[in-house]
């Protein structure tokens, strides 16, 4: 059931992405419309920017339950979490607090006064909102960047998978975490049941030292990079389809005029995201995720293929790292036990047993101590083989990115220079007929949203089998609520969740489609 | 640390117990009208319905910002009594989300169907805006009546395990709900009367008063017998509004509760002030949340004449940096004005006019 728990998590995240893209890139196109309409006075420049306000502001309320929906998945279906919320997430999510509040309170001064102030006015209010939206974006990847990097916890990973690298510096009580991890594994229930005991927080005391820790890790800058222009590329090809759609069924010359202000910035934003963005998050997912680079590259056994070596490590000559050398990696523990490890940073099986006693925690001795003799080497490789287990899905998912993003990149620089040059035009015209415009936007969406997804997919994915790389499993951070764990549950919320994001999206359609003015609408002056 | 995370936490309900109570009133106010309008074939209460539902549009989500900024309070300054919670009161909780959900999609969808659906279609959309709204409280204010009656935390407690509606067994949680219920019907009565007031509209006026009136006076006996059973399931809460540090805020309340029964009736029969019967609704709002909230301090779970401290649950796993703390409450209230602007905007400057058609 816990693979039912992650899908129906994945479920919600994926709509809230959808939702959140929305939300990060239409304003670039509104913006972009209110600065055309602002210098040129052309009202079809406006009437298009309220189109897309409407169904910014439907999304955006699509964005806030969803949002919803996955943070109290994240604290009522992985309760374990809490802890990292507490600890390494309390800055970013605190800060993000800030962004929600201002993001809200802007774009709904921006819908009341749209139309009642100069459009450069509006320009700036909406430009504020979207600037507390991408930190909103900056504040989340952080703490997602986290799960996956644990930036902060130094050598820990390291020292119990030989193949990890070191996550930045030691900011954590590394005895007190060994302690809540050795407790949960020997009492076999989750962290859930240990952080609920009152006094556990005083009783354990500070298990981190610096606050600001999640910010500083080079694994974050490059997701953020990465994930925010994926969601803007989304954003902005989900409005050029949809005006392209509009020419095309009406061949409305406003529609056109709507598509020569976005394309520019649609060809931007491809032209940097896997160029720049999509090659620094790349290498770093070879520094800092090995087993998933091995993963995507479908690398079981290590072997040479100077391209990607060149992308992956800047020198062709080297190896791709495969499973062969991760697993090899595992026999330096030799048989070394877990035991080993928790002495060697002070932690006795007795100091455990004192922990749980003091924070409340009943724990059997005798399966402390099948802890303690767990043989890292297997651990090592076991986890390995959960991984390997997932390889082929991982490959597929990435090449299959990386092939629908050539399609997009190549589209969006077909239609810039079929609207920009009247001979390029023409050429395409040849071969598209009258349907260049849509087949290049569709090609164009395709290419940002499938790989968005798939990127979603390998980047969760890929660090399996551990929720927060090298530390914690999933069974560690699930609900103890046993009814949460049954088919019909998930089943029941899997349906809640399809109903009200599908009636969103269908709503959001209709709203752009049927162009009933949405402000008109607001202020009661239609639809008597 | 000391005091912050329960004054932050309690300042986030309050803001929020504020902002809900207006868009749950404001929300049945507008689907009941609308339905009405229907059945009887009143045009003006569909003009009615749409004047109260644009307070319930312009309030919703900033109002339900808070409702996650208490979330994040609770999970970041309070991981245990988080963890608990999510444990103890997984169906109440799950419950309120579910509600969320169909909530704000059903705003949307009642607001864009208005006149494009058959009005039995769009009555129907509104009653279950209106009653998802209700739907809300009645999973978060199980967590509310837990923390000052434990039910289901007692039996969690006690046999390791708690049934899923157990919460719901509490006497505490019915009279807490009941009276939420009320209060946000009379606060919206008010504040459409108030809006109304502007347009010099009589009727609406009318209508207003008698939904702030009404559920005014439904609300002043089940605020005595809610009162009243603290005494025998949360003795500490009763001593401290009875006789201790929330006597003052205790008679605020009933102050203002006698003051806004005395000048409503007044204001319906013949006339008064739409803006000071609002601010006083919202007042009384205010004052018994305050105590709701904070005449349990220090204790976070009240257990009969004691409790378990708020530090008990609060995060000791960081030393959390008071300046980003400070910051955030800065840029929070910052928020706060950005959204009064707008409501300025969209309601008295009227660019969010009213009458159809005009």
């Amino acid at each position: 059931m816990l693979e039912g728990m992650l899908a129906l998590s994945a479920l919600g995240v994926y709509f809230h992405a959808l939702f959140v893209s929305i939300t990060l890139g239409f304003p670039l196109v509104i913006m972009a419309l209110l600065y055309k309409y602002d210098k040129t006075g052309d009202e079809d420049y406006f009437r298009s920017a309220k189109i897309a306000t409407s169904v910014l502001a439907v999304n955006f309320a699509l964005g806030a339950i969803t949002g919803t929906l996955v943070e109290f998945g994240l604290v009522q279906a992985w309760p374990g979490t809490i802890i990292a919320i507490a600890t390494f997430a309390f800055v970013p999510l605190a800060l993000e607090l800030v962004a929600f509040a201002l993001e809200i309170a802007f774009l709904v001064l921006f819908i009341v006064t749209l139309g009642k102030i100069k459009p450069i006015k509006s320009f700036l209010i909406l430009a504020v909102y979207w600037i507390f939206a991408v930190f909103s974006g900056v504040l989340i990847t952080a703490v997602n960047s986290w799960l996956i990097a644990p930036w902060g916890t130094g050598i820990v990973a390291k020292a119990l998978y030989p193949f990890m690298p070191e996550f930045g510096p030691l900011s954590t009580d590394v005895e007190k975490l060994l302690a809540l991890k050795i407790l949960a594994l020997a009492t076999g229930i989750p962290i859930q049941a240990i952080i609920q005991i009152p006094e556990v927080s005083a009783k354990l005391g500070i298990v981190l030292f610096d606050p600001y820790v999640a910010f500083l890790s080079p694994y974050a800058l490059a997701s953020i990079l990465h994930n925010l222009f994926a969601a803007f590329l989304v954003g902005t090809s989900i409005a050029l389809l949809a005006y392209a759609i509009r020419y095309h069924q009406s061949k409305e010359e406003r529609h056109l005029k709507t598509i020569r202000v976005v394309a520019p910035i649609v060809l931007v934003l491809f032209l940097v995201q896997p160029t720049i963005f999509g090659h620094l998050m790349g290498a770093s997912v070879v520094e800092f995720n090995p087993s998933k680079f091995a993963m995507m590259e479908n690398a079981l056994m290590s072997y040479k293929n100077p391209l990607i070596a060149f992308v992956a490590y800047g020198d062709p000559s080297k190896e791709i790292v495969g499973f062969d050398q991760l697993k090899s990696s595992c026999d330096l523990h030799g048989n070394a036990k877990l035991g080993d490890l928790a002495n060697s940073v002070g932690l006795s099986k007795e100091k455990v047993l004192l922990i749980a006693k003091e924070v409340g925690v009943t724990v059997d001795a005798k399966k402390v101590s099948a802890v303690y003799d767990a043989n890292l080497r297997d651990v090592c490789l076991s986890d390995l083989e959960k991984a390997i287990s997932k390889i082929q899905v991982v490959h597929v998912s990435y090449y299959t990115k990386i092939f629908f993003g050539v399609i997009g990149f190549l589209a969006s620089i077909s239609l810039f220079v079929s609207l920009k040059f009247k001979r390029f035009s023409n050429l395409f015209n040849r071969f598209l007929g009258d349907k260049t415009l849509l087949i290049l936007s569709i090609a164009i969406f395709l290419g940002s949203a499938i790989p968005s997804a798939l990127g979603w997919f390998v980047r969760e994915v890929g660090r399996k089998p551990w929720t927060v790389y090298g530390l914690l499993y999933p069974e560690e951070l699930v609900t103890i609520v046993g009814y949460a764990l049954t088919p019909q549950f998930l089943a029941f919320m899997a349906l809640v969740i399809l109903a009200i994001a599908l009636s969103g999206i269908y709503a959001m359609l209709i709203v752009a489609k049927r162009e009933i003015r949405f402000l008109e609408l607001l202020r009661g002056e239609k639809n008597e | 640390m000391s005091d912050l995370p329960f004054f932050l936490l309690g300042f986030s309900v309050l803001l929020h117990v504020i902002f809900v109570s207006i868009t749950m009133g404001t929300g049945w106010i507008t689907a009941y009208s609308r339905m009405m309008a229907y059945l009887k074939g009143d045009a003006y209460l569909e003009r009615f319905a749409r004047k109260a539902f644009r307070i319930l549009v312009v309030f919703e989500l900033f109002s339900g910002v808070w409702g996650t900024i208490i979330t994040v309070v609770l999970a970041g300054f309070f991981p245990g009594l988080t963890a608990l919670a999510t444990n103890v009161l997984f169906t109440p909780l799950l419950i309120a989300l579910i509600a969320i959900m169909v909530r704000i999609p059903s705003i949307g969808i009642f607001w864009y169907t208005w006149g494009k659906v058959h009005p039995r279609t769009h009555s129907l959309v509104g009653m279950i805006m209106a009653i998802s709204g209700f739907l809300i409280p009645f999973g978060f204010r199980a967590v509310f009546s837990e923390i000052t009656s434990p039910t289901a935390v007692a039996e969690f407690i006690a046999h390791g395990f708690a049934s899923p509606f157990t919460a719901y067994a509490s006497v505490m949680f019915w009279l807490l709900y009941l009276h939420t219920i009320f209060a946000s019907l009379s606060v919206g009565g008010f504040v459409v009367a108030f809006l109304t007031s502007l347009e010099k509209d009589e009727r609406g006026l009318k209508i207003g008063y008698r939904y702030g009136v009404t559920f005014l006076i439904a609300q002043i006996p089940i605020g005595i017998l809610y009162w009243l059973s603290h005494a025998s399931f949360s003795s500490y809460i009763f001593q401290s509004i009875t006789f201790g540090n929330f006597l003052p805020v205790f008679v605020a309340k009933i102050t203002v509760v006698a003051l806004l029964v005395a000048l409503s009736i007044v204001a319906y029969v013949k006339r008064g002030s739409p803006t000071l019967l609002a601010l006083l609704s919202l007042s009384a709002v205010f004052f018994g949340e305050l105590m709701n909230g904070g005449a349990r301090y220090p204790y976070i779970v009240v257990l009969g004449n004691e409790g378990l401290h708020f530090s008990a649950f609060t995060n000791l796993y960081i030393e959390v940096p008071m300046i980003a703390v400070f910051v955030i409450l800065a840029f929070l209230l910052i928020s706060v004005l950005v959204f009064l602007t707008a409501l300025f905007y969209a309601l008295f400057r009227r660019y969010l006019a009213d009458i159809p058609g005009h």
